[in-house]
This record gives C-alpha cells, structure tokens and sequence, in this order.
C-alpha cells in the first residue's frame, strides 16, 4: 500500500487521543528512518532493534504532549530516538562491553544483495571513524547521508539554523578528512 | 597533492557509500509491532476505514433526524397560527 494513503494530521489526532490503531499507522511510515538511524549511531542490531521499541513506546506514552509548533512529528521522534541512544551510550561507556567495529550488513535499499554481503575495509574505517566522532556530529551525518535529509530539516531535529547546521557539516568533513590523514587511510586507492 | 576541495568531494562521495539506508529485517519490524501490540498495517487500515464509514452513517442519521425535526417543528407552528 502506498505510504501516502493516510492524512498525517488527521491520523496524529487520533492517535493524540489514545487511538492505537492510528498509532499504528505512524510506526508503519517510520519504523524504517528510525530503525536506520538507531542502527548507524549504535552499529548493533540488537540494541538497535530495543532502541527502536522503546522509541516508539515512548512516543506512544507521551504523543498527547505533541503539539504541532512548526516541528513535524518526524522531527519529534527523531529527537526521543537521540535521547535514548544518548542514555544508551552513557550506560554503555559505564560497562565497557560492546565492540566498536561489530557492525553486521544488512541489505541496502535499491542494492544488489550480493554487494551487501562484502563491505570494504575502507568503509570499515569509515564507519569506525564516524562512531569516534562527537554524538552531534553523527547525528548530522546519519541523518544527511542515510535519511537523505536537507539542511533545514536536519536543523529542525537538531533545534538548529540551516546555516549553523551547514557550517558544522564542513567542519566535521574537515575532521574526518584530517582523521583519515592521521591513520593513513587513502579513499582514492581503490 | 589533492586539491583540499576534491578531497572533501571524494570523502562525501564515500560517506555516501558507507551510510545508506538499510532495509530492516521482516522478521524484525514484525516482532517489533508485537512487542507494542500493533496490529498489522492492513486491519488497521481497513478497521480506521470501518470507522469513518460508521462515522459518516451516524452523521448522515442525525443530520436526517434534525431535518426532520426542523420541519414538524415548523408545521405545527403554522398550525397552531391558523387556529387561534
């Protein structure tokens, strides 16, 4: 079924007023942006998969307290997924446990599945990087490269200008190249 | 040297490669729907379809009643004028 199918307001006022069945309709048009952006900040599918329960838990408990103030409801569940994945590192850094690099592949959209199953090391060391990187500035990246986002609805998850959201992207392309430098990664030598 | 601009050209056209959207597991989405108790997109479409149908008969019901209503309250008003 196309996802356009349903008014987006008209659905968030009845799931506003405890309706599940609307509720529902939200989780179908979502499950997959938040599950893409839990799985890239946690690179853990198990976590990734908890996370996203309780995202949507949450925002079912506390959706009578979204109010439409020019912040679109994606903007909304963007912002309740940060926030657990930002206890979720805390706790993590306190037990120490889970190893950086334990990313699996999973199937890319519009991807031959068979290019799916061998990641280059480059990316590898990529992704490695991008997980060193402060919380904020993987946010910017995942929600640029994986949601496809513009500037200015990046900002409005982040409660950012378009402008300043443009200018930290710079930076943080400044210092992933610089990084990249320093291990002796080349991207051109493939 | 590269220059500093292709360089960042390159780094972007590699985090294009690496950070794509994934496409989580069936089995995932599902078991996450249960674990929240969602039923399945379909019955929930076709029950919020029940539901405006229900909702548009019920109105279409009252309407019809105030109609109704309006004019046996109107008749009886001219009635009543034209005996006293």
């Amino acid at each position: 079924m196309p996802d356009t199918e349903f008014n987006e307001d008209d659905v968030l006022t009845q799931a506003s007023q405890g309706d599940r069945d609307a509720f529902g309709l939200l989780y179908e048009r979502y499950i997959d942006r938040i599950f893409n952006y839990v799985y890239y900040r946690t690179g853990n599918l198990h976590d990734a998969e908890d996370l996203t329960a309780r995202v949507f838990q949450r925002a079912m408990n506390h959706i009578q307290n979204y109010t439409d103030r020019g912040v679109p409801f994606s903007a909304w569940l963007y912002r309740i997924a940060h926030n657990l994945v930002a206890n979720w590192h805390r706790d993590r850094s306190r037990r120490q446990e889970i190893p950086i690099n334990d990313v699996p592949v999973l199937p890319s959209k519009g991807d031959h599945p068979e290019r799916n199953l061998v990641r280059s090391q480059e990316q590898d060391a990529l992704l490695r990087l991008i997980r060193k990187l402060p919380s904020e500035r993987q946010n910017l990246l995942i929600l640029k490269f994986v949601e496809n986002m513009s500037n200015a609805e990046i900002g409005e998850i982040m409660g950012r200008s378009e402008g300043a959201v443009k200018s930290l992207y710079h930076r943080t392309l400044l210092a992933l190249r610089d990084q990249l430098g320093d291990q002796n990664i080349n991207l051109d030598g493939e | 040297m590269t220059d500093p601009e292709d360089q960042l050209f390159t780094l972007e056209e590699h985090l294009a490669g690496t950070l794509k959207p994934i496409t989580p597991p069936k089995e995932l989405v599902s078991r996450l729907r249960d674990r929240i108790h969602f039923p399945e997109r379909g019955e929930i479409v076709s029950r919020l379809g029940n539901w405006k149908r229900l909702f548009i008969i019920y109105s279409g019901v009252m309407s019809g009643m105030l109609v109704i209503i309006t004019v046996a309250r109107a008749l009886f008003y001219f009635w009543g004028k034209r005996n006293m």
